[in-house]
């Protein structure tokens, strides 16, 4: 069928006989994806389905939905503090890592600025949750260099209810991932702003602030708001980082993992269905994430 | 390109995926110990009988011997600083020269330990014998995770030591106290009802999540009797802790060794037997600790040990039993600041000096210890599981 | 021709430097940020002095590697670190062995699946490791305990945690070079598959090649997640576990992890800088 149309018109299949292809030719070179598919089956989709089992089959081996209510009933908070994580993160992460981006990208002067700060993302973007949390911990712990030198200037950082383990700590230590993160993403959409529009839009009369606004953000808006949900995907699904810095703390993803190693017999859906919650939550985002990108990738050539 | 061609290079390429797919989903580790194995079961039968059906001398050798050929006794949450087992650890290889004794993860809590022992079930590098708590013991006997033994010196250990179907025994005991780092808090707490004055906002530290560590579960017990609690009612001491959370007091760090050097925990509500050690790493660090037995409520409680079932050094891990229930394990926990399981035995034998004794506790505290039943512990363990949470960790 | 002269004019340059203030404050703001956490870190792993007693006068004393020397005699040290080295370099392997002849199949015969492959080597984003740790819990313990009994269980875990990356650095690289060319000539000059694959194309893939091991390498140097949870004694892992004893000790590893982990990816910056074409690597 389309397959014959193709191949008469003979372009991506590299010089395919003009021949209408029989259906056999056509599934013998899809084998040769078979020890991928192979591969992401076995160690990607089955773990998957493994935890969506899990999470829908009750103590009497049937299928019910209580472990999924009881999973957001029970650990609303965790759900709760994970997304407001999440959002503050995407968000802050989001303007402050395009600021960054926007500066490093139009430096003029120190020419390896802009190389450094791409490498430098590149590292702390991946940068492992435990070497993360220790840095902070030897910075803003109560024992930090920080917090002494912030005590030398009169602010007391653990006056208030601040913590390293707090909703304010983590955010602070989250975002030393989720804005490189974010200049990594939004450098090339930063790049593909042409200066000839910012002179086309000057030669017409407009101002700094017209142009951002009527070109410039509405270029970068796709970018940005897939970086936004991938900060947030991000977030949500971080673990090493909140567990060294308090193992019990109450976000999802260590939920999941007490849970994990508190049970034994590993007879109770509630990880399972923590987790069933948590790729559906990923699936929504990366979806937004991956369709923005595609958007966004329209302006560059 | 030709048709044959191409149906060549489909050809080589799925053979080099299938191959390199094999190779990636079967990698098996060579470290499996399936040469030692049938040697050990076979020893192993022979000993174990011997060493269970009479208390003989030549029992011990026989299990010497066959732990010698093993060469390996795989640890698990053992600190260096908790109840001396530095000294205990390394009195074992003074006798057993040539039996090593790692310890994997020393701050575990005993859930961890149950953890690893599970995750780890058939890896050469499984846990032959744990220390846990006496909520985990019970897990672990449900969950049938002990081999039953019986040690050459089970007669000398009192009755509320040991596990009546012979599961585990307890070596060591000892109080709830309050160790407190005095360069950074000159004022040292001395009393449950101290922990609650202002000035120790944000130093307080519990040893562990009570739901995951003992230490945490017997630092809440004690509250508890400070509270108007009793050995049945632990929830005075999760509303304690609670209250503490809501002022600030306490913080939600788990107190380690690190933790009290470094100074994020400054009060350390631990066992008394964990801060002996410490003294000498903070007196380097130019630092000073005082330990309090708060009077106002007195905890005293146990730890389990006994061998794994299905671990992969049987005999050495039967050895390991016996080294902590022996004079020099017990020498080794007094050293520590432990009350060893003989310490009976050990007076009446005359081996107890008052050099040994200088870091235990004083005796008429040790007399008012008194342990919880395994229905008690049961439902303490329970009380935690429903309220620590929405009461404290995530208050 | 038009000469182009740069504006040299006082208001310019003055206008130019204003403009730039605002990016310049957020760089000045980033680089403190930053690099804080890192100095904390580099100070307390170094110098044996309680942050309580420090002050102008202990600024600089007692500075010395010996935190380091104590972790690098701890009993786990050697063979958690040569664990990890190991499990890197088997991810690697098994990634470049499973993406390299993939790539190439899907770029040379399949082009009609690369939108397919493209979306399934994103698809280990939407399950993300403690979710994937949860789903190994559930579904090889139960049916296959004896893959999990080997550290090398973890190998097959890592490479789906690194596919997004890997990927689309190998097939960056397969796109910036002309396959078809590359193995018409080849071919047509009597080689067979395997002398094209190893002799034509791979030394030319030989950047984003190592790119993407690289690339591997630091994701599974620093992984966590799924070697605690399933209790294997990795580097990370004992590193988390060594600073509960002795913190200096702890915070000495992890910085030794960063400084590899820095180097591994400068070595990979330079890489990619020196081809004849700039290859955009790692793009999320």
């Amino acid at each position: 069928m389309t397959a014959s149309l193709s191949s008469v018109n003979g372009d991506r299949t590299n010089g395919a006989v003009p021949v209408p292809a029989s259906k056999r030719k056509w599934n013998w070179a899809w084998l040769g994806l078979v020890p991928f598919l192979a591969f992401l089956f076995l160690f990607l989709l089955l773990p998957a389905y493994g935890v969506i089992r899990k999470a829908f089959i009750g103590a009497d081996q049937q299928f019910t939905w209580t472990g999924m209510s009881d999973a957001i009933t029970k650990e609303d908070l965790a759900f709760r503090q994970s997304i407001k994580l999440s959002l503050m993160t995407a968000l802050l992460g989001a303007v402050l890592g395009t600021m960054l981006a926007y500066a490093a990208a139009t430096a003029q002067r120190p020419r390896w600025l802009r190389s450094l700060v791409t490498s430098f993302s590149g590292v702390a973007a991946n940068m492992g949750g435990v070497v993360l949390a220790f840095a902070f911990l030897t910075l803003l712990g109560t024992q930090g260099v920080g917090t002494k030198i912030l005590k030398t200037f009169g602010w007391d950082l653990y006056e208030g209810s601040f913590r390293l383990s707090s909703f304010a700590g983590w955010v602070t230590v989250y975002l030393y991932f989720q804005i490189p993160l974010m200049v990594l993403v939004t450098l090339p959409a930063i790049d593909g702003l042409k200066t000839s529009w910012r002179e086309a839009s000057s030669n017409v009369g407009g101002t700094s602030w017209t142009y951002w606004r009527r070109v410039g953000l509405p270029v970068l808006a796709p970018s940005m708001l897939g970086g936004f949900m991938l900060l947030f995907a991000n977030s949500f699904s971080a673990y090493a980082t909140a567990y060294a810095l308090n193992t019990g703390a109450p976000l999802v993803p260590i939920r999941i993992s007490n849970y994990l190693q508190g049970d034994v017999s590993g007879r109770s859906p509630m990880p399972f269905a923590l987790a069933a919650w948590m790729i559906l939550i990923m699936a929504v985002a990366m979806g937004g994430y991956l369709l923005l990108r595609r958007r966004a990738e329209r302006w560059r050539t | 390109m030709k048709r044959t061609n191409r149906t060549r290079t489909a050809l080589a390429l799925l053979t080099a995926g299938s191959l390199t797919f094999a190779a990636c989903g079967d990698d098996s580790s060579g470290d499996s110990a399936t040469t030692v194995k049938p040697a050990v079961t076979t020893v192993a039968a022979a000993t174990t009988v011997a060493a269970t059906t009479t208390v003989a001398a030549g029992a011990l050798d026989a299990l010497t011997a066959a732990c010698t050929a093993e060469k390996k006794v795989n640890l698990i949450a053992l600190p260096d600083t908790w109840a001396n087992y530095k000294g205990i650890l390394q009195a074992f290889r003074d006798k057993y020269p040539g039996v090593e004794n790692p310890v994997a993860n020393p701050d575990a809590s005993s859930q961890e330990e149950l953890d690893a022992v599970v995750n780890l079930k058939g890896q050469a590098d499984m846990p032959d014998s744990i220390d846990v708590s006496p909520p985990k013991a019970q897990i672990a006997v449900d969950e049938g995770l002990w081999e039953p033994y019986t040690p050459t010196l089970a007669a000398q250990i009192p009755d509320g030591l040991k596990d009546p179907a012979g599961n585990w025994i307890a070596a060591y005991y000892g109080i709830v106290a309050i160790g407190t780092n005095t360069t950074i808090v000159p004022n040292a707490p001395k009393t449950w009802a101290d922990l609650k004055k202002p000035e120790y906002k944000g130093k307080v530290g519990l040893n562990g999540d009570p739901r995951k560590s003992g230490s945490g579960l017997a630092g809440v017990m004690a509250a508890s009797l400070a509270n108007g609690g009793s050995a049945d009612d632990i929830l005075p001491g999760i509303q304690f802790f609670a209250d503490l959370k809501k002022s600030g007091n306490f913080i939600p760090v788990d107190v380690t060794p690190a933790t009290v050097v470094s100074g994020e925990t400054p009060i350390a509500i631990d066992w008394s037997y964990n801060f002996p050690s410490l003294v000498d790493e903070l007196t380097k660090a130019g630092l000073s600790v005082e330990v309090n037995f708060p009077s106002d409520g007195i905890y005293g409680g146990y730890y389990s040990q006994g061998v794994v079932k299905g671990s992969p050094h049987q005999n050495c891990a039967k050895l390991w039993v016996e080294h902590i229930l022996s004079d020099e394990g017990a020498l080794g926990y007094l050293a520590g600041g432990a009350m060893p399981a003989r310490y009976a035995e050990l007076v009446k034998a005359g081996k107890v000096t008052d050099d040994a004794k200088k870091n235990l506790p004083a005796d008429d505290l040790i007399a008012q210890i008194k342990f919880l039943t395994p229905t008690q512990i049961a439902n303490a363990a329970k009380a935690l599981e429903d309220n620590w949470g929405p009461m404290v960790a995530d208050a | 021709m038009a000469d182009v002269t740069p504006s040299v004019s006082g208001a310019a340059v003055r206008r130019r430097r204003t403009a730039r203030l605002g990016p310049n404050l957020v760089l000045a703001a980033a680089a403190v940020f930053f690099l804080a956490p890192l100095l904390a870190m580099a100070r307390f792993a170094l110098q044996n002095v309680p942050v309580i007693f420090l002050g102008r006068s202990t600024l600089f004393k007692n500075y010395s590697f010996e935190a380091f020397a104590k972790a690098f005699h701890a009993p786990q040290f050697q063979g958690t670190l040569v664990l990890t080295l190991k499990l890197a370099a088997a991810t690697v392997l098994c990634t470049l062995a499973l993406l390299v002849p993939t790539a190439l199949y899907v770029h040379l015969r399949l082009p009609k699946a690369r939108g397919l492959v493209e979306f399934l080597t994103v698809l280990p984003y939407v399950v993300p490791p403690i979710a994937m740790v949860a789903g190994v819990a559930a579904f090889f313990r139960p049916n296959a305990r004896w893959f999990l009994n080997s550290n090398y269980a973890l190998v097959p875990f890592y490479v789906v945690l690194a596919l997004p990356f890997t990927y689309r650095a190998i097939d960056a690289g397969i796109r910036s070079i002309d396959v078809r060319t590359l193995v018409d000539a080849s071919r047509s000059l009597g080689a067979g598959w395997f002398t094209t694959m190893f002799r034509a194309l791979i030394p030319n893939l030989m950047t984003s090649i190592v790119s993407s091991s690289f690339l591997t390498a630091t994701v599974v140097m620093g992984e966590f997640t799924i070697a605690a949870t399933l209790s294997k004694a990795t580097f990370p892992v004992f590193t988390f576990q060594y600073q509960t004893s002795s913190a200096r000790g702890g915070v000495a590893l992890a910085l030794l992890a960063l400084v590899g982990t820095t180097m591994l990816l400068g070595m990979l910056t330079l890489l990619t800088r020196r081809g004849p074409r700039r290859r955009a690597v790692a793009r999320f």
